[in-house]
């Protein structure tokens, strides 16, 4: 009844954009645990397949706990502690990254694959000078000197719009706007042009117009600099306006991807139908929607992780895993009973 | 131009500070039972003899005249005389001073190189070797009483293996001490191009040296250690990781942003050991500042104990001053 995780992994290759090209990403069910109080260690990713073509931009939703950012740094083989990678593979430019020594991995990060973070004025140090945190991205992965460094900077900055980028080089990261601050944690990650992108729910906390420049701005700047990018938010209306695909994460598993007008015109999930009326009704629901947390600490070991919240479940949802079928070209749900659309 | 406004408003409060220090340990020093009179006539005194000597000494003054008598003659530069030396405690500090620093800044370098290094290592690897070491470290480091460290040291290297000099000062006997320029004797003897009491003034210098660097490593150490951790798991590190930079680098990245609490603790230390190292000092017949204080508070010879407080006083601002002059260069939040 339910499918083998190769031909998982084989379907969701062919859901990729341009389905007969090798993909530059390829994470085959990834699995990350958090230890808890009990033997068992909670499961938080629970066999991620997700393949992304070369500058494609995928976009992965869901809501806060899903295991968005948990996701995005096991790719680069950095779990958010206490998290462990229990299993799985993460395929790159011909390579297991996962099973990549520390210092071959260290190369990559920053260079080949590169992240862009939420709460970026935290994330800078605050005793360097922006500009200098910025060249020291193209000292370590490109080797050039400290000029050169220096000045692929300051056109970095230019390029992210910052405005008077002179100046800000010298700047320290108080004196940067949050605006400015994500402005340039973009400019770190894009610096050396990486093959992949990923951007971890990058603008949450920022003013909704500065949202929408900054990720216009992503959007850009990847598709120059030919990188793919993975697109986290946990706001669905925004993937639209620049996702080639959207893959909608429940509770560690992902639920529904689709490319994007299918995910929009034609939700199939009972999951994703519920998120995409939240937030055609309500804008404000953007900010604050999460799950109440007794929903969320219900863990299901066997059927569906969306059971309990179901409003058409049925006796065998609670039982057997749903697999990921394939209900139209490229478009995977992970549910039974998928929604119809005549 | 912060960093101007700063020392004016720190310096406006030097004054005031240090009256208020002069009068509480006027007060508790004077509160010490014992008559110096006494004390400096002998036994075979008589009380008229006794009586004049108190006169000539003020003594026979309302307490708030004898501290403002004092503080009078502290603003013509005269700390007293100890009866004990005869000499004006000034003369006496001036020399006794600076070899009680010369201790204690070898010292603290020696407890900066350890309890740093230690504390970096152990932060890299929180479940390491190095850790536990420092653990065992800190423990050991804080539980032995320094003038029994120093005894231990002096009989393994002097006694048994013949390696250090003997503990009695700060110099051979036979060796002519350089001219006092600085009071250090390792300074003086380089200034004055005298390699032999240079040699021999290093020589003395290692053992004291070992027992208070050695001992005091142990709160930089655990300073070190804790604020790296912390440092190290900050957003600003993980991100460093995240974008690729190299494991020394995060770590010295890391290792500034933990100076401030590191500077701290170093100069609250600084501080402390000017008369915290005064058993050793008593152990290697060092001839400081602490061993002159001590003897004084035993002999009624408060001038001494005075100005030694003073002298302590002083040099703790200035520490203290240098310590927010260094965050301010280490921190640009703060002059900004
Ligand atoms: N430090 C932690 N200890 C235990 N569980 C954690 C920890 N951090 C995250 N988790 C678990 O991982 C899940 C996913 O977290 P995260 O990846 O941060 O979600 P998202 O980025 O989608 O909001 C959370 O629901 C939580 O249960
Ligand atoms: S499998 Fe069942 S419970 Fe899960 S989403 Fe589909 S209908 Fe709902
Ligand atoms: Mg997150």
């Amino acid at each position: 009844m339910s499918l083998g995780a190769a031909e998982v992994i084989s379907n969701t290759r062919n859901a990729s954009a341009g389905g007969d090209k090798p993909p530059l990403i390829d994470i085959r069910n990834l699995r990350v645990t958090f230890p808890s109080g009990g033997a068992e260690p909670k499961a938080v990713l629970k066999g991620i397949d997700l393949a992304v073509q070369p500058g494609e931009i995928v976009g992965l939703v869901g809501e806060s706990g899903a295991g968005k950012t948990t996701l995005a740094r096991s790719i680069l083989g950095l779990p958010p502690s206490p998290g462990r990678i229990a299993g799985g593979e993460v395929h790159f430019e011909g390579r297991q990254i996962l099973s990549l020594s520390e210092s071959e991995l260290r190369r990559l990060r920053g260079r080949r694959l590169s992240v862009v973070v939420p709460n970026p004025r935290a994330e800078l140090n605050p005793l360097l000078k922006v500009g200098d945190q910025i060249a020291s991205m193209a000292k370590i992965h490109l080797g050039v000197a400290g000029k050169e460094a220096r000045r692929m900077a300051l056109e970095i900055l230019r390029e992210v719009q910052i405005p008077d980028p002179e100046r800000r080089m010298d700047a320290y990261p108080h004196e940067l706007s949050g605006g400015m601050a994500q402005r340039v944690v973009i400019a770190m990650a894009l610096i050396c042009s990486p093959a992949f992108v990923i951007s971890d729910d990058a603008t949450s906390g920022l003013d909704v117009t500065v949202q929408a420049q900054i990720l216009a701005l992503l959007a850009k700047l990847a598709a120059e600099h030919g990188s793919a990018m993975l697109f986290i938010s946990r706001d669905v209306g925004i993937t639209a306006h620049f996702c080639d695909r959207i893959a909608v994460l429940f509770s560690g598993e992902i639920v529904e991807i689709a490319p994007r007008e299918p995910l929009f015109l034609e939700p199939a999930h009972p999951y994703t139908l519920m998120l995409l009326a939240a937030f055609s009704h309500s804008p404000k629901l953007r900010d604050s929607w999460t799950v109440p947390d007794t929903d969320r600490r219900r863990e299901r070991s066997a059927g569906c992780q969306y059971a309990d919240r179901c409003p058409i479940a049925q006796p065998v949802c609670r039982t057997l895993r749903p697999p990921l079928a394939e209900i139209g070209p490229g478009h995977f749900v992970r549910c039974y009973f998928p929604v119809r659309h005549a | 131009m912060r960093i101007l406004a700063y020392l004016a408003k720190r310096l406006i409060f030097v004054i005031p500070q240090l009256l208020g220090i002069v009068l509480v340990s006027f007060l508790l020093v004077k509160s010490i039972p014992g008559d110096p009179a006494v004390l400096m006539l002998g036994p075979t005194a008589t009380p008229s003899a006794i009586a004049s000597l108190r006169q000539q000494l003020g003594l026979d003054q309302p307490l708030y005249m004898q501290f403002l008598i004092y503080v009078r003659n502290l603003l013509h530069g005269d700390l007293g005389t100890s009866w004990q030396t005869t000499r004006p405690v000034l003369e006496d500090l001036l020399q006794r001073f600076p070899a009680t620093l010369e201790l204690v800044t070898l010292s603290l370098l020696l407890a900066i190189v350890v309890g740093v290094t230690l504390g970096v290592y152990a932060a890299r690897k929180p479940n390491g070797w190095v850790a536990r070491l420092a653990d065992l470290y800190g423990l050991s480091a804080g539980a032995l009483p320094d003038f029994w460290f120093a005894l231990v040291l002096i009989f393994i290297f002097y006694t048994v293996l013949g390696w250090a000099p003997a503990p009695l000062g700060r110099i051979d006997m036979i060796v002519i001490p350089p001219l006092p320029v600085t009071g250090a004797l390792t300074i003086d003897a380089l200034l004055a191009g005298d390699l032999q009491a240079f040699w021999s003034a290093c020589a003395h210098l290692v053992l004291p040296v070992l027992t208070l660097g050695l001992l005091n490593a142990g709160p930089i150490l655990k300073m070190t250690q804790a604020t790296m951790e912390k440092m190290l798991e900050s957003d600003f590190s993980r991100f460093e990781v995240l974008c690729g930079v190299p494991q020394n680098l995060v770590v010295r990245h890391a290792l500034r942003n933990a100076l401030p609490s590191i500077v701290t603790i170093i100069s609250v230390l600084y501080g402390f050991l000017i008369g915290g190292a005064v058993l050793v000092e008593i152990v290697f017949s060092w001839g400081g500042a602490g061993q002159y204080a001590v003897q004084g508070v035993l002999n009624s010879d408060i001038y001494p104990v005075l100005g030694f407080v003073l002298f302590s006083a002083i040099f703790s601002l200035i520490v203290y001053i240098a310590v927010d002059l260094i965050y301010f260069l280490l921190d640009p939040r703060i002059s900004n």
